[in-house]
């Protein structure tokens, strides 16, 4: 008989439990057992990282860990960057003002890779966006426009740092759920 | 989607690991990072009946270096391969090869211990560890044993890892004075497995190569030191290079998809030469 | 049609539609579109994102060789499974056939009529056909019963090859023999052609099989709505497939329902049918919901593919670079079953001579049955293939003679009143030579090579596509334009939405006529049932058909408006004007809320169904001549460079620019969108994709073996909109869906032509087939 085990994954900021099959992928486990759609399944092999979600601040495919593997941890996907009032982040903002979507299925991974690079707080030139970029494959823009728009809020990010911290600032904007180093 | 159902075991230490594994005989698989074994269960190349999961055991996460050796825990993941600051210092072939590794998601959860004992002939790691003849530490849970990275890579997805056996650790030399080092690879697509890699390191003295050390991955069932190359370079000026790497020996490239076995050792021929003789100015600037 | 709206005026009777930019207020606006939002918030639910509680899984069973007979078939194990709810056989299935030719879809060409079974019952015709369909209550009991559905088959000889499969007493695919479609162009005197020519250049060129990989696999959810209608909420591109799915169920097609959510790509992939039978199948018998979802692998196994072709071309020309004559011979691997093999066959002959005007030519097109995957539509239909037949040829000449590939493109481009060889007239303005001039225009100087053993080189490509489907499949679309009362509008139209912005620029067209602003509109979209039906979301036709049909609508309804309006306050009509809060003409000024009222008193609808008809023409025939085959046609140029590797064979893209004549950009955000997405997606084809076939047996496993390109294979791809305010669709608008796709493969072997002096002829042109061009060349170096 199958084994089924109960996880509690915190996603986007939600404690959530549910009891399923061991075998159970992170993504089946958020698609089929707590109905989070928006990680899709393009390829199961990891390539094309539309499952791509932000696994306690990491970016992680998430056809490829097991939910029993991450119990216990803090899941961001890219329904967890709108915010509560179904506004868009900055990010995601500029997703919208470049037109960096268009059928949109590759969108969710997308965000969460460009949200992950984007955490360390390091300014990145054109080509190093594309570098930092390249696990996520894009089938209809061409991905002009998806650089344009992480440019745009890398460079946003840093004015308001700026504004903050004045010219000393880090520049860092670390998603609140990312951890140091292999602390587990 | 259409995963065979398994058991899933966690174990809190790796030694519990390999109990496991006595345990539930050869239907049971490792699962640390999960980069190599999930896209093979996924597509029913595997179908284990449980998988024992390391990826949260404790211990084997250190880096340390000590008499000249750079030891790495199994569970160091390739994101802290390449962006550590010791192992930068202490042997930049490593981490600039770990920071080559597919992308951020593969580098922040694959680890070290999983991708040697995955033994892919295209995969970055193990070439860097033919050409710094590292050896690694296995354990079956009641002793341990070392095994030279040459003698632990068999071939193709084969090594010499026991079935109650998994990888503690790696032990590799630190980057000696006057070295210099190269890592190149070559994917039809950008972060895809290679079609050929290299790994190379060399020391010059006088303005000629006096040691070399040098092994391609993607051109045979395992990567492989190519000691003829660095036979036949010693004394060589940089410039040099070229005419003195021939034809590769030991090498047994097959055809696929990607490329051909010809084009395959053509690319290995061409890297070889294009990693010494970077490596070679390295060096020069070392000294 | 004959309304004349501010901003956009129809010449009598072509069908041809101008505008002038000045007077237009939205069109041409770079408006955030309305599906953005929602898909960037991560809400947006696509075909396999809904579930049902209680809701079934299915799953196929798939022949695991390329031609063979199946001698035996047991469920029993599968069907002992917990959870296993039924397996399906061909014989479950009321009508086990998927006709080719059903109206609506296709028409019968060249006396074709070709079938496939829905679930094989017999013979086997390719690698992953569909043979058993289970379902279960869970994705697990799935995966455990499929493997034991016992299936024997007994190997039969297969063909696999162009020439194998055409020669005589080869293996028959089908009984009526190997030979699907042909087609034939004679037009002049070819022969007197050549024998006058200056020059002749030859060539032979070989075009892949291609996956459409788009990133959404097949898809989708069935249930028995409260109606008692079967509903399929499918990823398609082709709601009108209800029709299709009731006759194989054998019940009436009013009692079929399809619902295209946004689609998560489509390409022509999702325009065959998908799982729309199958999910049919299993909720029909099990009277439960169901969902499909197809594996990546999956996909890439058994979807059709694009056509491989080979292409031979003998062009001779004058001395000064005018070509007088083409001889092309064309022959295409159409794979186990027809699909659209026919058509796509009949696109490449129509557009086999290029965007140039050639009197003389002989056209030979094949396509030929083999046990190899199916092939059918992907963007370029047809066209696109033959791009890297007549660009290469082009270019031969250009070195030959000793022109520019500039020069000797403008000398030969069409021009408004050309006929095509296939006695077709263009009607609208061409714009391939300020095409030409704005990529070379706007490229900066050739760099210099990065080190010693590399090159570099520059190469254009330009092309022509038609938009619009054939003129004898008697096309129409309809949408419907309604106010609300509180002045917002509600846009209904069949139209599926596959990531092209098809959808939303119908809100944009709406918003220019009625002056209501974008954010107060809302369209709903593909449902074969609650929205006017408008065709399929292929051929480039969209914007030509469901944006006249809308454009229409809101003109219909906006003159209701103005009529009741002028009737209640005793003024003339032609004065008015909407700008979405008032309507005022003179000394008139009612607010729009007050206008719908005088409506509602007066009996006039706020409401307008516009239905709009492609043009018309005869089907044609085997041997080619016809007056119209297209509505029309898009035009267009690339430029590239490269950087060529000499040791390792590798093509680094520096710079990409594509130049289009759109006519008119309705929303240019879309139309940059599509513009660099085509050619990116032609750059994979050009460098990197290939579905590897060997003896019928598809080897492409995954994702990690079909190389789409990622954001590091591609250079940045500047999109040149030109606009001549002059095409078939509303406000002048050409369309551009598929036209960008063609250039790139052609651009990219004349780029490395000119780095190394030799041109790659075979795609995708791999880093191998880059040394063997050197080695042709001279110019391979020694590995060191």
């Amino acid at each position: 008989m199958t084994q089924t085990v109960a996880v509690t994954i915190a996603v986007n900021g939600q404690s959530i439990t549910r009891t399923a099959g061991a075998h159970l992928t992170l993504l089946r486990w958020l698609r089929d057992a707590a109905d989070i759609t928006d990680p899709k399944y393009g390829c199961g092999e990891g390539v094309c990282g539309a499952c791509t979600v932000l696994v306690d601040g990491e970016p992680t495919a998430s056809c490829l860990v097991l939910a029993a593997q991450v119990d216990g941890a803090a899941v961001t996907t890219a329904a967890g960057l709108t915010r509560a009032d179904g506004s868009l982040n900055p990010l995601q903002q500029e997703f919208h003002a470049h037109h960096a979507a268009q059928c949109g299925f590759c969108t969710p991974g997308m965000l969460m890779a460009a949200t992950a690079m984007l955490a360390d707080g390091r300014t990145r030139t054109r080509a190093q966006i594309r570098e930092d970029l390249h696990g996520n494959l894009c089938r209809c823009t061409g991905y002009g426009p998806i650089v344009d728009a992480v440019e745009a809020a890398q460079e946003r990010a840093r004015d308001s740092s700026a504004a903050h911290h004045g010219p000393a600032g880090n520049g860092s904007a670390r998603n609140g759920s990312a951890r140091d180093g292999d602390a587990r | 989607m259409f995963i065979r159902p398994f058991r899933f075991e966690r174990a809190e230490r790796l030694a519990d690991a390999c109990e496991l594994l006595r345990q539930h005989g050869e239907d049971a698989k490792i699962i640390a990072g999960g980069q190599s074994l999930m896209p093979m269960i996924n597509l029913g190349l595997v179908q284990p009946d449980v998988v024992i999961d390391i990826s949260r055991a404790v211990g084997e996460r250190d880096l340390t270096s000590a008499d000249g050796y750079l030891r790495a825990g199994a569970l160091v993941t390739h994101a802290r391969l390449a962006a550590d600051p010791l192992v930068r210092q202490a042997q930049p072939l490593l981490s600039t090869a770990a920071s080559r590794i597919g992308n951020a998601r593969v580098r922040s959860r694959g680890t070290l211990g999983g991708s040697l004992a995955h033994s892919d002939p295209a995969a970055e790691l193990p070439v860097v560890m033919m050409a710094l003849g590292a050896s690694y530490e296995l354990t079956d849970g009641r002793g341990t044993r070392e095994v030279r990275a040459e003698d632990f890579h068999v071939t193709f997805l084969t090594t010499a890892l026991e079935p109650d056996e998994v990888v503690l650790s790696v032990r590799l030399p630190v980057l000696g004075p006057g070295w210099g080092w190269s890592f190149l690879e070559v994917s039809r697509r950008h972060g895809d497995f290679a079609i050929a890699s290299v790994a190379a390191l060399v020391r010059l003295a006088g303005g000629v190569v006096v040691e070399s050390r040098v092994a391609a991955g993607g051109v045979s069932g395992r990567a492989v030191r190519l000691a003829d190359v660095e036979t036949g370079l010693t004394g060589a000026a940089p410039d040099q290079i070229g005419e003195r790497v021939g034809e590769l020996q030991g090498i047994q490239p097959l055809s696929d998809a990607a490329a051909s076995d010809t084009y395959r050792a053509h690319l290995a021929r061409v890297l070889v030469t294009r990693a010494l003789t970077e490596a070679s100015q390295r060096s020069a600037v070392a000294a | 049609m004959t309304a004349d709206v501010r901003g956009s005026a129809t010449l009598a009777g072509s069908g041809i539609r101008t505008s002038k930019e000045d007077e237009l207020r939205i069109v041409r606006q770079p408006l955030a579109r309305a599906d953005q939002a929602e898909k960037i918030a991560g809400s947006t639910r696509y075909a396999g994102d809904l579930a049902f509680t209680g809701m079934l899984h299915a799953r196929l069973v798939r022949a695991p060789l390329p031609s063979a007979r199946i001698v035996r078939r047991d469920a029993t194990d599968a069907f002992a499974v917990p959870g296993v709810v039924c397996v399906l056989f061909g014989e479950d299935v009321p009508h086990n056939v998927v006709w080719v030719d059903v109206p609506g879809q296709t028409v019968a060409v060249a006396a074709l009529k070709a079938s496939m079974e829905v679930l094989a019952t017999n013979r086997i015709r390719f690698h992953g056909e569909p043979v058993a369909l289970v379902v279960a209550e869970t994705e697990d009991a799935l995966a455990e019963a499929c493997d034991l559905v016992e299936v024997d088959y007994e190997d039969l000889p297969g063909v696999y090859g162009l020439d194998e499969a055409l020669a005589d007493g080869a293996p028959a695919v089908h009984e009526q023999g190997n030979l699907l479609g042909e087609w034939r162009i004679d037009t002049g005197d070819v022969t007197a052609a050549f024998d006058g020519a200056d020059v002749v250049v030859s060539g032979s060129y070989e075009t892949q099989f291609v996956d459409h990989a788009y990133l959404e696999p097949e898809a989708g959810v069935g249930w028995i709505d409260d109606d008692g209608v079967l509903t399929l909420r499918v990823a398609t591109q082709v709601v009108e497939h209800y029709r299709d799915v009731a006759r194989i169920l054998g019940v009436a097609e009013s009692k079929v329902r399809v619902i295209a959510p946004y689609v998560g790509g489509g390409f022509g992939g999702k325009e065959d049918m998908t799982v729309e039978p199958y999910l049919a199948l299993a909720v029909m018998r099990t009277r439960r919901p169901v969902r499909m979802q197809w594996t990546r692998q999956e996909s890439l196994l058994a979807r059709p593919k694009r056509h491989r072709m080979r292409l031979r071309y003998s062009t001779a020309a004058r001395r000064d670079g005018t070509i007088v004559g083409q001889d092309i011979d064309i022959t295409a691997d159409s794979g186990a079953y027809a699909y659209l093999s026919a058509l796509v066959l009949l696109y490449s002959s129509v557009h086999a001579c290029g965007p140039y005007r050639v009197d003389n030519v002989r056209l030979r097109a094949r396509c030929a049955y083999t046990n190899n995957p199916p092939t059918s539509a992907f963007r370029g239909f047809g066209g696109m293939q033959v791009v890297f037949g007549y660009e290469s040829q082009i270019d031969l000449l250009a070195r030959e003679i000793g022109i520019s590939p500039e020069e000797i493109r403008k000398r030969n481009a069409l021009v408004r009143g050309d006929v095509l060889p296939v006695g077709q007239e263009i009607l609208t303005e061409v714009q391939l030579s300020q095409t030409i001039d704005a990529v070379t225009g706007r490229a900066g100087p050739l760099p210099s090579p990065s080190g010693p053993r590399k090159a570099v080189g520059r190469g254009i490509a330009s092309n022509i596509q038609s938009y619009g489907r054939l003129v004898w499949l008697n096309d129409s679309a309809a949408a419907w334009v309604g106010f609300q009362l509180d002045g917002s509008l509600s846009v209904r139209c069949g139209v599926p939405d596959i990531g092209g912005g098809q959808a939303s620029s119908l809100a944009q067209i709406a918003s220019e006529v009625l002056g209501v602003p974008m954010a107060a509109i809302t369209v709903h979209f593909g449902d074969s049932a609650l929205t006017p039906l408008a065709g399929t979301t292929t051929a480039t036709r969209q914007l030509l058909m469901s944006g006249n049909a809308a454009y229409e609508a809101s003109v219909l309804l906006r003159d209701g408006v103005f009529g009741a309006v002028a009737a209640e306050l005793g003024c003339p009509a032609e004065g008015l004007s909407l700008d979405g809060d008032q309507v005022t003409g003179g000394p008139v000024a009612v607010s729009l809320r007050e206008a719908l009222m005088i409506c509602r008193r007066r009996n006039v609808p706020i409401e307008a169904l516009g239905t709009f008809f492609g043009p018309k023409g005869m089907p044609v025939v085997r041997d080619l001549h016809a007056e119209r085959v297209f509505p029309d046609f898009t035009f267009g140029t690339h430029l590239c460079d490269v950087e060529v590797d000499l040791d390792t064979g590798q093509v680094e893209l520096l710079c990409y620019l594509a130049a289009h004549d759109v006519g008119r950009a309705i929303n240019p955000l879309s139309v940059h969108g599509q513009i660099s997405g085509a050619a990116a997606q032609g750059l994979g084809m050009a460098l990197l994709e290939e579905v590897v076939v060997a003896d019928g047996v598809n080897l492409t496993g995954g994702f990690f073996q079909y190389l789409i390109p990622a954001s590091t294979d591609l250079p940045e791809i500047e999109s040149i909109v030109l606009e001549s305010g002059e095409g078939m669709g509303p406000f002048g608008a050409r369309g551009i869906g598929e036209p960008p796709i063609g250039p790139p493969a052609a651009a990219v072997a004349s780029a490395i032509q000119d780095a190394i002096g030799a041109r790659p002829t075979v795609l995708p042109i791999t880093p191998e087939h880059v040394l063997d061009c050197l080695r042709a060349s001279g110019r391979a170096g020694s590995p060191g």
